[in-house]
């Protein structure tokens, strides 16, 4: 093990500094202010510091790593020269508070990133400056809320979810305040038509759905869902998490969605960094484009002396929505991950829908050969569809039921008989509609032999015995962690010796 | 994009392989009314060598700090990264994974925002830190909103909060964005004309849910009346401290005179400014506050065989488990950043960020001297004490003054009026590790043209 925390090196300096402009003695603090007594944080130097980090990276799992097919969070290949052009300074060394003519660069990009947004989505108006998909969700719901003010409709209280939506719509929309109504799938995972219509009526403000849905499903009864909402004064969200399936082919837009938020770091492959940062733009119907978060870029012909700062001859300023909701963040959204986007995004241009349907072609693939593999290996049986379709899309579910009825053997045994493997296991037990639900997302980076192999793995794994797989793992750096004691014996901290 | 995509060619083969003759059979459940027809009206797919091209030329067309003496902060601060940082985060077993759902294979981010949880906590001198929320202004929202969920039952102001009248009108604006759902009441905290807290005004907030204050504040005032505040609200009342974490190099950690949650923006520790995001926000609290508190946390655990491990603990809170019930909706955090600033400050050590701390305050207080001789200059808030910023008052506009010294390729600060509308002539000038006594001696010569130009014209 290597820790942090073991370092105590007498200079406690790991990178020189240059001598203040001023020395300490001439700088005064009354001694309310002064701090007395100084954190303790390790003395490390550079060689050891380096060495720390590269081995605790070593015990980490990346997509640069191994296949990672975890559903409904789009591990794609992250493109280096995004991270390259992340670093030039005409990004990482600018300051939001910079006056237009400082930033026309920048502008331009984010002018352009809203257009491509909106044509993608079918949307009118675009800003980028929601952080994470999260995000996202409520500051859409916010601007639907504040529309519904300005209209007297104040009686609309309610936002409608499917049991099978990702958490953060009903945490989002509840801490907007509103209160959440959720209807249960149809035995077969699509939308409950029948559901909807019964809770549908004037108190409905939205209805937040993702489609394809979270098991991978494209709603083919969207436009009903859709103007079941609408005719009851409702509007429509789209949850843009699994919009990487249907780039190019359709558009919230066309399915009758009034406002939508992008998962950037997932469809348009900003790294996930362990946890984040993400960037989650949203992109609204023209009735709710007054109340989005400001400021949005718009674009004029330029006049006067301004080509000297301008690109393209054009200029690009900020501009502030009438009935704006005000800040979600409190700067420009995450303009280093929009930026890592707009190299994604110029890679394919028009082509974005390629990207999409590789995307559905590896998953139906996978799901394919999957089967294949289990049944020639004599297991088929432990696995079933998590949802009874002829194609999925994006991602798609399967569920352990019929392993863990039998053979004791759950979804979590697999996923550590899978980590055994060399991979990242799928999301597991999402959605809850799916009983011991194992729910695979490829992604269109990965090759077909990559595919095959874990087919091949998989159903390797599903023949090993239920003793084995409760062992299991055994080759990662620790086996089974014990999160029960970590939340019963709680050090969320370096624990000093004095403690 | 044929890099970017393995099985370009390989469709047929594919197809066939689940029976299927073209790629439309894989959208056959997709009905045609919904359906884009054509190809998006997009640009051509570009090279990587095209995009780079592109990048630079519109990038380049930027105004980088860098190129320019720049005093701009107010909020997000020009400090030196270490080059082992950048360096380090490129590893991709770091930049490509995400939230470690699995453990046995996430122990060396796991371990390195346990590591973070562990310097943050000594930073700001409270026990328990989260993984990072979005930024400063998302962390002090949340910050209200949890400190209204532990204390409103027993508050007698229920509901109501009190917040510096000082706050940014965009960090008010987040904090607004957040409170409104929970109906949370929030009143202004006044402040004294020197910049510190009007203390009468702290004793209206006894019985609230919290009171919102920031050290350094907005105007660069380094208020040496916070460590008094606790006491006049009282134990049932939570103080939130918004920090700028290098301060702390030789300002009181606010846990150590009973700040009960810390916040701030973690930038200046680990991360370039970059237009304003990713950046991290800091959260840090007391045991009260725990179970109700936003964002991920790693606990520190044992596997099977009893080895030490980690993991994300008390995830009862969080949305995936607690959904329309959870603390917040946070799921994607600035975990990465957050690295950088571990990173960093792993490097720093405590001496290392006290020499950080002085570095910023002895180039503020440079220009306190320097600017504040320049006739027709004042600083309003000259009696208080400063750690990287403070307001100058101008002979005229602070818009009109900016412009002249953008002219002379000086970025001379923030304009206030942005913030304050009544006070058009405040100027707020920062100073970072990075700010040269050569480039103060600049700002000076300029700004006392600049000043003498007013007087000339008035």
């Amino acid at each position: 093990m290597s820790h942090l925390f073991d370092h105590h090196g007498a200079s406690g300096k790991g990178y020189s500094q240059p001598a203040p402009v001023l020395p300490a003695s001439e700088l005064s603090l009354p001694d309310t202010l002064v701090r007395k007594k100084a954190p303790r944080w390790p003395r490390i130097s550079e060689p050891e510091m380096v060495r720390h980090y590269t081995w605790l990276s070593k015990r980490n799992f990346g997509i640069d790593t191994g296949f990672y097919p975890l559903g409904s969070c789009t591990m794609k290949h992250n493109p280096r020269v995004n991270e390259v052009i992340a670093q030039l300074p005409g990004i990482a060394d600018i300051h939001p508070h910079q006056p237009e003519h400082h930033l026309q660069g920048l502008l331009s990009i984010y002018h352009e990133m809203q257009y491509m947004l909106e044509v993608c989505a079918g949307m009118d108006q675009v800003t980028l400056q929601p952080v994470a998909g999260a995000q996202g969700e409520f500051t859409a719901v916010r601007c639907i809320q504040e529309y519904f003010r300005l209209r007297g409709e104040d009686q609309r209280t309610k936002v409608i979810v499917p049991d099978s939506a990702h958490g953060t719509n009903p945490a989002s929309a509840a801490m907007c305040g509103f209160e959440i109504v959720e209807i249960p799938s149809r035995v077969d995972g699509r939308i409950d038509l029948d559901a909807l219509r019964a809770v549908a009526d004037e108190t409905t403000a939205v209805m937040m759905i993702t489609n394809p849905n979270t098991l991978g499903l494209f709603e083919a009864d969207i436009l009903e869902a859709t103007s079941i909402v609408h005719n009851v004064g409702g509007q429509m969200y789209y949850d843009g998490a699994n919009f990487n399936a249907i780039l190019g082919i359709t558009s919230p837009g066309l399915m009758g969605f009034d406002a939508v938020h992008f998962n950037l770091h997932k469809t348009f492959s900003q790294p996930h960094g362990g946890g984040g940062p993400g960037s989650g733009p949203i992109g609204v119907k023209a009735h709710l484009a007054d109340f989005l978060p400001g400021p949005i870029v718009k674009k004029r012909p330029i006049v006067g002396d301004e080509a000297k700062h301008a690109v393209d001859d054009m200029w690009f300023g900020w501009y502030q929505p009438t009935h704006s909701i005000g800040k979600v963040q409190q700067w420009h959204g995450n303009a280093g991950a929009i930026i890592r986007c707009w190299a994604y995004y110029r890679r394919y241009g028009n082509g974005l829908k390629t990207m999409s349907e590789h995307a559905v072609l590896n998953a139906n693939y996978l799901r394919h050969v999957l089967h294949r593999e289990a049944e020639a290996a004599g297991v088929g049986d432990m696995i079933v569809d998590g949802a009874e379709t002829k194609v999925a899309k994006h991602e798609f579910t399967i569920s352990l039921e019929p392993a863990k009825e039998r053979h004791g053997i759950s979804a979590m045994d697999i996923a550590k008989g899978l980590l055994d493997m060399g991979y990242m296991a799928p999301t597991v037990y999402f959605p809850l509609v799916v009983p011991e639900c194992m729910m695979i997302e490829p992604t269109e980076t990965e090759s077909k032999e990559t595919l095959d192999t874990f087919a091949i793995d998989f159903a390797k794994v599903l023949q090993v015995d239920a003793e084995t797989l409760h062992a299991a793992p055994i080759t990662t750096p620790v086996r089974r962690v014990d999160e029960v004691y970590a939340a019963r014996n709680l050090c969320l901290r370096h624990p000093y010796d004095d403690e | 994009m044929v890099d970017q995509l393995p099985n370009l060619g390989r469709e047929a083969e594919m197809l066939a392989t689940m029976g299927m003759s073209s790629m439309d059979d894989l959208f056959s459940d997709v009905p045609d009314e919904v359906r884009i027809q054509g190809l998006l009206p997009l640009p051509d797919p570009q090279s990587e060598e095209e995009i780079i091209a592109d990048a630079r030329r519109l990038l380049g067309s930027n105004v980088a700090l860098g190129q320019r003496v720049s005093f701009l902060g107010a909020g997000l601060y020009r400090n030196y990264v270490p080059a082992a940082v950048f360096q380090l985060i490129t590893r991709g077993e770091f930049l490509t994974s995400y939230t470690p759902y699995q453990p046995e294979v996430s122990q060396g981010m796991l371990q390195a925002m346990w590591e973070f949880q562990t310097l943050i906590s000594e930073l700001v001198g409270l026990p328990i830190a989260n993984l990072s929320l979005y930024d400063g202004s998302t962390a002090a929202a949340e910050a209200i909103t949890c400190c209204v969920r532990v204390h409103t039952r027993k508050a007698t102001q229920k509901d109501t909060v009190y917040v510096s009248e000082l706050t940014p009108p965009d960090r008010m604006s987040v904090i607004e964005n957040y409170c409104q759902g929970a109906e949370i009441k929030i009143n202004m905290l006044r402040h004294n004309p020197d910049g510190t807290v009007m203390l009468s005004s702290a004793q209206d907030a006894a019985g609230s849910c919290g009171v919102y204050v920031e050290q350094p504040n907005p105007i660069g005032v380094l208020d040496g009346g916070l460590p008094l505040l606790k006491e006049i609200i009282g134990p049932n009342t939570a103080l939130i401290v918004a920090v700028q974490p290098v301060s702390l190099g030789l300002v009181e950690a606010p846990g150590a005179y009973g700040a009960d949650i810390v916040v701030g923006e973690g930038q200046p520790l680990g991360s370039p400014i970059t237009g304003g995001g990713p950046i991290y926000g800091i959260f840090a609290c007391s045991k009260p506050y725990l179970r109700l508190m936003p964002g991920r946390i790693v606990g520190r655990s044992i596997d099977v065989d009893g080895k030490e491990a980690y993991c994300l603990t008390l995830s009862t809170r969080e949305q995936h488990i607690r959904r329309h019930r959870a603390t917040s909706n946070i799921c994607t955090n600035e975990t990465l950043i957050a690295l950088m600033g571990a990173m960093h400050m792993s490097l720093l050590g405590p001496e290392g960020l006290h020499d950080l701390a002085v570095r910023n305050m002895a180039a503020c207080t440079l220009g306190k001297q320097k600017l504040s001789a320049i006739e027709g200059v004042h600083l309003p808030h000259a009696s208080s004490h400063h750690f990287q910023e403070f307001v100058l008052e101008l002979p005229g506009k602070a818009s009109e003054c900016l412009s002249y010294l953008d002219g002379v390729g000086i970025v001379g600060g923030f304009d206030l009026h942005r913030w304050y509308p009544s006070q058009p002539n405040w100027l707020l000038v920062s100073f970072t590790d990075q700010t040269q006594s050569n480039e103060i001696e600049l700002l000076a010569a300029h700004l006392e043209v600049w000043a003498t130009s007013q007087g000339v014209t008035a």
